[in-house]
């Protein structure tokens, strides 16, 4: 394909030889937002952090190619993948404060991102450094470019963390749940500047994400997650009007919003994510499908393209708008 | 109008850094500051706002779990005084709380069913089967089964626990329930479990709840009336219908307009009008109304004088001097 900065190809990852990650193809073109959502456990997160080889060390990468710009990250020697982090592909994590080295001048370490791959001098580094706080709309950047993450707020924090990820031009963004821990009024203010900044550089981004608001908000496409698999990808749009999975479809419906009666009846997904040790053939969505048939626990459903890049892993697709949701 | 579950009057909790050998003691931070609010039975309050301005230290001032510095605060018709062991106990059993992680809350150690029937044990209302027959009552009353009774916290999903939590505080058959982010910590299927639960429980006992979140859809949906807190003062209480529909203070719509809604197309013709700036300290308020260094219709009288809360027509209640009518 064209244009992919981002191209996962049957990616597999697995703890103890369980597949948590079991065949999850994605690609990012320059300047998309793509969002990967799930809800907890369903290797959202784990598939952010193999693409940089972030893996914490029970999880191995079984299977699967990383191609970013058509370069394999996933057969790097970790020298090169060294290299490869924060110049040409970088991420941003869910907690800002947890991020940044307690005992360095953030501005340090924003300067550090640019020496380290030996881009320019220290010297200039610190004045790009600058000129960084200043793109992002940051007052008084000499003063905060001495400042330790300590003397900061959660908000201010997430900047450094962006100004650091994006000061080397990456081709490539990662934001793991970039505002989750932040306020409403912040949040908007950190996505709108994530916005503008990626559009400003045509970078491609990654967007893992448990929140459908922030889905609605920022992103061209979505994939949706579930168990370890895809059970549907499509645009922002599509997947909000007409979803052709039925876990998406509760998914949304579960969701309070405004065109619901006050108090009426939220749907659930009844029972819980099977474990990874225990899956078998058939769709791992089987267990709590309110559409399940004999053959959804026989064979596992491939994912099916219904037009215009609406893939969905479902036999019965065509009933999902049968369950009624959403609106 | 009947006599409300929960009334707080000019409610204040300070908190002030103690002093030392070679420190001084810091400026009081002003956590609740004059907050004035009632629950009628049966009635759901939200109580909305973000990190730092008060809610959760109003919520658990309530329980007697802070003392007030002014202002008072009554339960079902009885003074909580946090100083005064008996009269807390009184009134436990007439107000419970939810907290927002389950995990927290639960003891490892101690059976489901033994932490459940705790406060009626404790209290001496049953004891043996007729303790045993209750707990199993509490238990599917919250959805679960009457045999998960012997088994440990650790057994359960974080939904499940959520459940235990909520079956504990409703023992003692509680008339106001203060549900502290219930289902910040859960996953969106599991929320809307918990959200139905909470909504079915009310309807059945009508009891009342002051349910503190951060998250506005999970607000709109549940409450019957909404206060926003801003920096330890309420700046808007309105009925649910009126505060989304016709939010009135610059914080409540800039509330309202930041929150992202699960529809792209409602939430990409949103106007965007980003609150600038962030919360400043509780500890060094700004004079005058405490909004006004990021309030984008601020004017000279918004620097000096602290704007009252006022009742409006429609019996929305607003803390601002440019709001309109």
């Amino acid at each position: 394909m064209t244009g992919a900065v981002l191209d996962i190809e049957r990616l597999r990852l697995e703890i103890d030889g369980a597949a948590v990650v079991d065949g999850l193809s994605l690609s990012v073109r320059q300047g998309e937002i793509v969002a990967l959502v799930g809800e907890s456990g369903c290797g959202k997160s784990l598939s952010a952090f193999a693409v940089l080889r972030l893996l914490p060390d029970a999880v191995t990468l079984a299977g699967g190619r990383i191609l970013l710009e058509g370069r394999d990250l996933a057969s790097l020697d970790l020298a090169a993948m060294a290299a490869v982090r924060g110049r040409d592909a970088s991420i941003i994590f869910q907690e800002p404060t947890a991020s940044l080295d307690p005992l360095m001048p953030v501005g340090e370490q924003i300067a550090e991102a640019l020496t380290a791959h030996g881009v320019v001098a220290p010297r200039v580094a610190m004045q790009r450094a600058r000129e960084m706080l200043v793109s992002i709309g940051i007052s008084d950047p000499d003063r905060r470019l001495t400042q330790y993450p300590f003397e900061l707020s959660g908000g201010m924090c997430q900047r450094i963390m962006i100004a650091i990820a994006l000061i080397c031009g990456p081709r490539l963004l990662i934001a793991d749940e970039p505002t989750t821990a932040l306020d409403v009024t912040i949040q908007a203010q950190i996505l709108h500047l994530i916005r503008e900044l990626v559009t400003a550089r045509s970078t491609a981004v990654l967007l893992i994400t448990h929140d459908m608001g922030v889905v609605a908000d920022m992103a061209d496409r979505v994939v949706v997650m579930y168990a370890g698999r895809v059970a549907e990808t499509a645009s922002a749009e599509a997947i909000f009007k007409a979803p052709l999975h039925p876990y998406t479809a509760l998914l949304l419906a579960s969701i309070p919003h405004a065109a619901l009666a006050p108090k009426s009846r939220l749907a659930t997904i009844e029972g819980t994510v099977p474990r990874p040790s225990s899956h078998g053939v058939g769709c791992r969505f089987a267990s709590r499908c309110p559409l399940v048939e004999d053959k959804c626990r026989k064979e596992t459903p491939p994912l099916v393209n219904h037009g215009d890049g609406h893939e969905a892993a479902c036999w019965r697709s065509h009933d999902v708008g049968m369950l009624g949701v959403p609106a | 109008m009947s006599q409300p579950v929960l009334s707080v009057e000019n409610a204040a909790v300070h908190f002030r850094s103690r002093g030392g050998f070679l420190r001084k003691a810091g400026p009081a931070l002003k956590a609740v500051d004059g907050v004035t609010l009632s629950v009628q039975p049966g009635e759901t309050l939200g109580l909305v706002g973000e990190s730092g301005c008060g809610k959760s230290t109003l919520a658990n001032a309530i329980l007697g779990l802070v003392p007030l510095v002014g202002g008072t605060i009554t339960v079902a018709g009885r003074e909580v005084r946090s100083d005064d062991a008996e009269s807390l106990r009184a009134i436990r059993s007439d107000a419970q709380m939810v907290f927002q992680d389950p995990a927290l809350s639960l003891n490892p150690r101690l059976s489901v069913g033994a932490a459940i029937g705790e406060p009626l044990q404790v209290r001496g209302l049953a004891k043996g089967a007729a303790l045993r027959d209750r707990v199993a009552a509490l238990l599917k009353a919250v959805g679960l089964e009457a045999d998960h009774a012997s088994r440990f916290p650790h057994a359960f999903s974080g939904g499940q626990r959520q459940r235990i939590v909520i079956a504990r505080a409703l023992a003692l058959q509680p008339r106001l329930v203060i549900c502290d982010e219930p289902v910040s910590a859960l996953d969106v299927s599991v929320r809307a479990q918990i959200l139905n639960l909470l909504v079915d429980l009310q309807r059945d006992t009508g009891m009342s709840y002051l349910f503190v979140s951060h998250d506005l859809s999970v607000v709109r949906h549940i409450a019957d009336r909404v206060a926003v807190m801003y920096l330890g003062r309420i700046v808007e209480i309105a009925t649910m219908a009126v505060l989304f529909g016709k939010p009135r203070h610059p914080y409540t719509q800039a509330l309202l307009l930041a929150a992202p809604e699960p529809d792209p197309v409602r939430q990409r013709a949103k106007t965007r009008r980003i609150l600038e700036g962030e919360l400043p300290s509780a500890s060094n308020l700004p004079p005058g109304c405490a909004f006004n260094t990021r309030c984008p219709i601020a004017t000279e009288i918004c620097r000096k004088d602290a704007p009252l809360l006022v009742a409006r027509k429609d019996g929305a209640m607003v803390a601002c001097h440019h709001a309109e009518d």
